[in-house]
């Protein structure tokens, strides 16, 4: 049940608006650590980079769509579908799920008032949002990174990309890792340390533990490529030879680099489309989740596990078999824990009582093509199909259904199913199904056709193909189905800002969720929660009894936390209250820190190198004065209350 | 006053009581404890990649680059390691408050910390005298992992003399106390690893 | 794949079958499970099980991990511990002859060590003869991938690596370079052409010949202008001064199929276009516009047209 609001609460509530009131205007969006603005700008941002990949699709669909056409040149569709998959993966997907749905949620899910370090969560988005303008910048002149998402060497190296396409590329992604390497440390100590009272690790949401795991992996992945691209960028730029064979350098040293974080990644990718789809079911079951424990425990071996399978992205470079043999056994484990969740979820759909509205419509087209392009990856670790089929459109085929199918459906599914919530207003349940079923048939037909192309032997990454190979059918109905695809995407949207703008208002909790955010009015008020939520099970909202508990609290004025911007911090494992924090409210810091670190990239991708070192120095002094404030603001009060409490 | 019952027994300090297991600690403690996960594995990749390129060749380090030397190199390290000590003493002496007697631990630390990077310098010029890290990969992983390993050691100087400045102008509330204990495990982490980049260029001797 | 003509192409592809079938039972019983609870869905618990908690909980230890790794397990003993003995690169010993091929931005050398035959874009062999083809590149990571035939081997600078050929019976067969190698990557394809052992015999000392002496005029001009204009730079016509190592080697390029690495047919008519504008043709390829007056470029490709 959603929170009761008596006169009595009512001047809490007032209260706690006061303390917690935004700065007005743009500069209060500037300056905002508020998670859930931080969340609402990822979601746009992370929303016009997928439009832009999208673009890049599309331009590559078209250009395919008959043998030897030329719509673009190489030269364009080398940038065209390197962009796109950088901006996919790093510019829509990860930021979308961390930055939009993960700051969003998270505290809501936890029943915190903000994450555990607001200021950086402000930065972690600037610093997105600069990388990603940062990587356009270069399309937009003309030399845009072109060899590949993966990046392979020597073709990335200055002999044979002499331009400064590549160090966009090596330079962006360190930056865009900057931001997510931040936004995960944020992401586990909240999870740690800032879970409401009660809310025990084995009474945390799946949703949580999705996140703990994806920010987990992220933390540990994320520097392989980072010294990868550091490793590329020193030979581009000043000469030396990690990857040169005749200076004892290796290619496949990048490649190794670069998988070692590449399949986490992936993992990574996939784990908050699991988080959406925990969150998802049970509502629309109106059920709790089959095998609550299994399944929190295969999210984490999950991502445990991502890391010790790499090589099999390294199948035909010529390694001993017995190599191969050790990492595709370890591929083929990874299948039981996805197994484990695949079965949870459709058991816990079977025997509920299931509401096939279009968030659930959207998880089940997610589990559908989970399982297709699962399947399709099991066939990968079969060595010597890989060996045939590697670098093919099968290849293609496998990650477009398990990213588009089974990340971004979940994203879909997850905004319908959150726009209530978010906005106040409800979408248009025709026109949602609608939209799922035409979104769900232009997966299909772009990407089905790609194993076929595939297996017959048409490699990817080719600008075009000849005529008379048999090929051109399927190239043909995957142009069609991306169109289709297109139409779905649109009319998602379309119903979306409509209803944005004319929707019937929603209510606080219009699918009867089972989780805390669910008790806050739509949208939620700025703190969130008025009094801190009791909680004694992973599905606070269908255990009624503590939220009336909450009210009658709330009407006591017990557990408000309003003396300043306050919210508590809690013990790792049981939840035990440890001390209340005061928290930042808006600061201009992060946008100063996100500058100079920009101004610090621009400079190293122009070899400007003593300029560049001086924004570090800038930079710098901008870490100085966020600490400045911290002293000022709160570190003096916060604890002066420990003290006499 | 807080309306919220905070458990019994927490004092100014945040010294918890005998009777519990294990000790809460804060967020910043644990923001500083991932940060440090996310930089060990960076040089863990360095260093791994080192040991690749050295099983992948023939000739490690190649003709005509010398083999590294120990003695000069270790008695720094030596130097630069011990400083944990006095950094420990410093989290010690700040979570108890004792304003003056930190800020002295943390400028005797700094101290010698700098010593050991102007000599780490200097022994790196010798070292670029005698081969490039453009002339091989040998030189290219050598150059790059020390002065990654430099580079966080310089980064830590700077910590040292901003938290010192910060003791000076602004004493030692509770968030600043937290600030001395995370520079302190910085230290103790790059120390090891300090440690570990000195064993790893100096393999080739072993 | 799926039109194979050696033993190995075929046993791929019979695991192909068996894994799409397995994977087709496993797709169509999800869909099957959702479906039902699209039919159930105002009774809540398993059909035929009815509502207890810890029926659910089984069906997700017997189909989430006890059938999975019975299934895995068994792909993985047929796939990475049997099948894999026989697509490994072979034992030097076990074959019958090597051949070097070399990815060169975006063509093929191939070269028949003991012979001094080199070629490029095309590979003869004998049918029913255990070939071992040495890969290795001159520039960036290239990949050498026959579907018809076997799996592919990755081209690396630095790295020799070995991948078996055996072609059932005679036949042209595909190949294309499938690891991203640049602008024209997608124009870098091959021929391996399998030939009876005589026929192979015999195309293999007339390419161990040197090149034909020109006999018509148009032919010893078109020598004369490919001498002293720049193609000999970059191209070797084994028997002439012409002895560059940038293109591929035209001693014998009268007698092959295609040009640029089957972009286009080797005619007189596409052989002129090529030499006036590759770059039209192949945009990015090595060869630039040389800017051959066309009464030479007649000449010229009558020369190398004659050399069979």
């Amino acid at each position: 049940m959603a929170t009761v609001i008596t006169p009595a609460g009512q001047r809490h509530v007032e209260r706690l608006e006061k303390i917690w009131a935004p700065r007005a205007g743009v500069l209060g969006w500037l300056m905002t650590t508020d998670h859930k603005r931080i969340g609402i700008m990822y979601f746009f941002t992370a929303l016009a980079f997928f439009g832009a990949g999208g673009v890049e699709a599309e331009i590559i669909r078209t250009q395919l769509m008959t043998p030897n056409n030329h719509l673009i040149g190489p030269q364009a569709y080398d940038e065209v579908f390197t962009m796109h998959g950088i901006t996919m993966i790093f510019l829509f997907v990860i930021p979308m799920t961390t930055g939009a749905f993960g700051n969003y949620l998270l505290p809501l899910m936890i029943g915190a008032r903000d994450m555990a370090f607001p200021r950086m969560n402000a930065l972690s988005y600037w610093v997105y949002l600069a990388s990603g303008l940062f990587m356009y910048y270069s399309l937009a002149n003309g030399h845009a990174p072109n060899a590949g998402w993966f990046d392979y060497v020597p073709l990335a190296e200055r002999a044979f990309d002499p331009g400064n396409n590549i160090d966009f590329y090596g330079y962006g992604l360190i930056f865009n890792g900057i931001s997510s390497t931040m936004a995960s440390i944020n992401f586990i100590v909240t999870i740690f340390k800032m879970r409401a009272p009660g809310m025990s690790l084995n009474r945390m949401p799946l949703f949580c533990y999705a996140f703990l795991a994806t920010s987990l992996a992220l933390l540990f992945a994320l520097p392989s490529l980072t010294v990868a691209c550091i490793f590329l960028e020193l030979d581009r730029e000043l000469g030396f030879h990690f990857y040169d064979p005749h200076f004892g350098g290796d290619p496949l040293l990048w490649q190794n680099l670069f998988w070692i974080f590449g399949h986490p990644e992936v993992y990574i990718i996939i784990l908050p489309a699991f988080a959406i789809a925990t969150a998802i079911i049970p509502t629309f079951s109106h059920r709790r989740m089959v095998a609550f424990p299994l399944v929190a425990l295969a999210e984490i071996l999950v991502a445990f596990l991502g890391f010790g399978v790499w090589v099999h992205h390294m199948l035909t470079v010529g390694f001993a078999t017995i190599v191969y043999v050790y990492f595709t056994a370890a591929s083929l484990i990874i299948t039981i824990p996805s197994a484990i969740q695949i079965f949870s979820w459709i058991a816990t759909i079977v025997s509920g009582k299931p509401q096939f509205k279009t968030p659930l419509l959207f998880i089940c087209g997610f589990i559908v093509y989970f399982i297709i392009g699962g399947l399709s990856g099991i066939t990968l670790a079969a060595i010597p199909f890989d060996q045939q089929v590697h670098d093919s459109y099968y290849v293609v085929a496998h990650f477009h259904f398990v990213i588009f199918g089974a990340a971004v459906f979940p994203i879909l599914g997850g905004m319908y199913f959150w726009f209530p919530k978010v906005t106040g207003k409800m979408y248009r349940e025709r026109w949602g199904q609608v939209s799922f079923w035409l979104t769900a048939l232009g997966t299909m037909v772009t990407f089905m056709p790609m194993h076929i192309v595939g297996i017959i032997g048409m490699p990817r990454r080719n600008w075009t193909y000849p005529s008379g190979l048999g090929w051109a059918g399927y190239n043909l109905s995957e142009t069609i189905g991306a169109y289709i695809l297109l139409a779905g995407l649109l009319t998602i949207f379309a119903n979306l800002a409509w209803s944005l703008w004319r929707g019937e208002p929603a209510g606080n909790d219009p699918w009867g969720g089972d989780t805390l955010e669910w008790s806050t009015t739509s949208p939620p008020p700025v703190y969130n929660y008025p009094v801190i939520p009791t909680v004694s099970s992973p599905y606070p909202m269908w255990d009624t009894a503590d939220r009336e508990r909450d009210n009658r609290r709330l009407e006591r004025g017990e557990g408000l936390m309003e003396l300043g911007h306050q919210t508590p911090s809690s013990t790792v494992q049981d939840a035990e209250l440890e001390e209340v924090l005061e928290m930042p409210s808006s600061s201009i810091w992060p946008l100063l820190t996100a500058a100079s670190l920009t101004a610090v990239f621009a400079s190293l991708v122009l070899t400007h190198y003593w300029i560049a070192a001086g924004f570090v120095v800038v930079l710098g002094c901008t870490l100085i004065g966020w600490h400045w404030e911290s002293l000022s603001r709160h570190g003096v009060m916060a604890y002066e209350q420990e003290a006499h409490a | 006053m807080s309306d919220v019952q905070l458990p019994a027994g927490r004092g100014a300090a945040g010294v918890a009581p005998a009777a519990r297991r294990r000790t809460p600690q804060p967020t910043g403690w644990w923001g500083a404890v991932l940060f440090l996960c996310a930089e060990v594995t960076l040089f863990g990749t360095m260093i791994g990649s080192y040991f690749y390129l050295d099983f992948d060749s023939h000739h490690w380090p190649p003709a005509g680059v010398p083999m590294p030397e120990i003695l000069k190199v270790s008695v720094s390290t030596g130097v630069v390691v011990l400083m944990s000590i006095p950094m420990w003493r410093a989290a010690k002496a700040a979570q108890a408050g004792r304003r003056r007697e930190t800020a002295l631990l943390i400028f005797f630390a700094m101290f010698w910390q700098a010593a050991y990077l102007g000599f780490q310098i200097y022994l790196w010029r010798l070292d670029y005298l005698q081969f490039h890290p453009q002339g091989s990969a040998y030189g290219s992983i050598y150059f790059t992992l020390l002065t990654t390993d430099h580079a966080h050691v310089l980064l830590g100087i700077l910590a040292d003399a901003s938290i010192l400045m910060f003791i000076l102008l602004k004493g030692l509330p509770r968030y600043q106390r937290i600030g001395v204990r995370g520079l302190a495990f910085y230290w103790h982490v790059v120390n090891v690893l300090i440690i570990c980049v000195y064993l790893t260029l100096l393999s080739p001797r072993l | 794949m799926l039109n194979d003509h050696s033993p190995q192409a075929h046993d791929i592809m019979l695991l192909w079958w068996w894994m799409l079938g397995a994977g087709a039972v496993v797709l169509l019983g999800a869909l099957a499970m959702l479906l039902i609870g699209y039919i159930t869905r105002k009774r809540p618990g398993l059909p035929f099980f009815g509502t207890r908690e810890s029926v659910p909980q089984i069906m997700v230890l017997v189909f989430g991990i006890a059938i999975p790794a019975v299934v895995l397990v068994v792909l993985f003993a047929v796939a990475d511990v049997y099948l894999v003995g026989k697509t490994s690169p072979p034992s030097p010993k076990s074959t019958a002859m090597t051949i070097h091929v070399i990815g060169r931005q975006w063509w093929w050398e191939v070269d028949y060590p003991g012979t001094g035959v080199v070629t490029a874009n095309e590979i003869h062999i004998p049918t029913r003869t255990r070939i071992n083809v040495v890969a290795t590149t001159g520039d960036v990571i290239h990949s050498f991938w026959v579907p018809s035939l076997n799996r592919k081997i990755d081209m690396i600078p630095g790295r020799l690596n070995r991948v078996l050929l055996y072609a059932s019976n005679p036949g042209a067969y595909r190949g294309q370079c499938s690891q991203f190698c640049g602008l024209e990557h997608a124009r870098m394809a091959l021929w391996v052409f399998a030939q009876p052992k005589a026929q192979f015999e015999a195309w293999l000392h007339g390419q161990e010949r040197l090149a034909a002496k020109p006999s018509t005029n148009a032919e010893r001009l078109g020598e004369a202008y490919f001498l002293s204009d720049q193609c000999a730079s970059c191209h070797t016509i084994a028997g002439t001064p012409a002895r560059g190592d940038v293109g591929p080697n035209l001693t014998h390029v009268g007698s092959r199929a295609t040009l640029a690495a089957l972009t286009i047919p080797n005619t007189p008519y596409w052989m002129s276009k090529w030499i006036a504008n590759p770059q039209a043709i192949k945009p990015g390829v090595q060869m630039p516009d040389l800017g051959v007056p066309p009464a030479q470029i007649k000449d010229i490709v009558a020369y190398l047209e004659s050399l069979k």
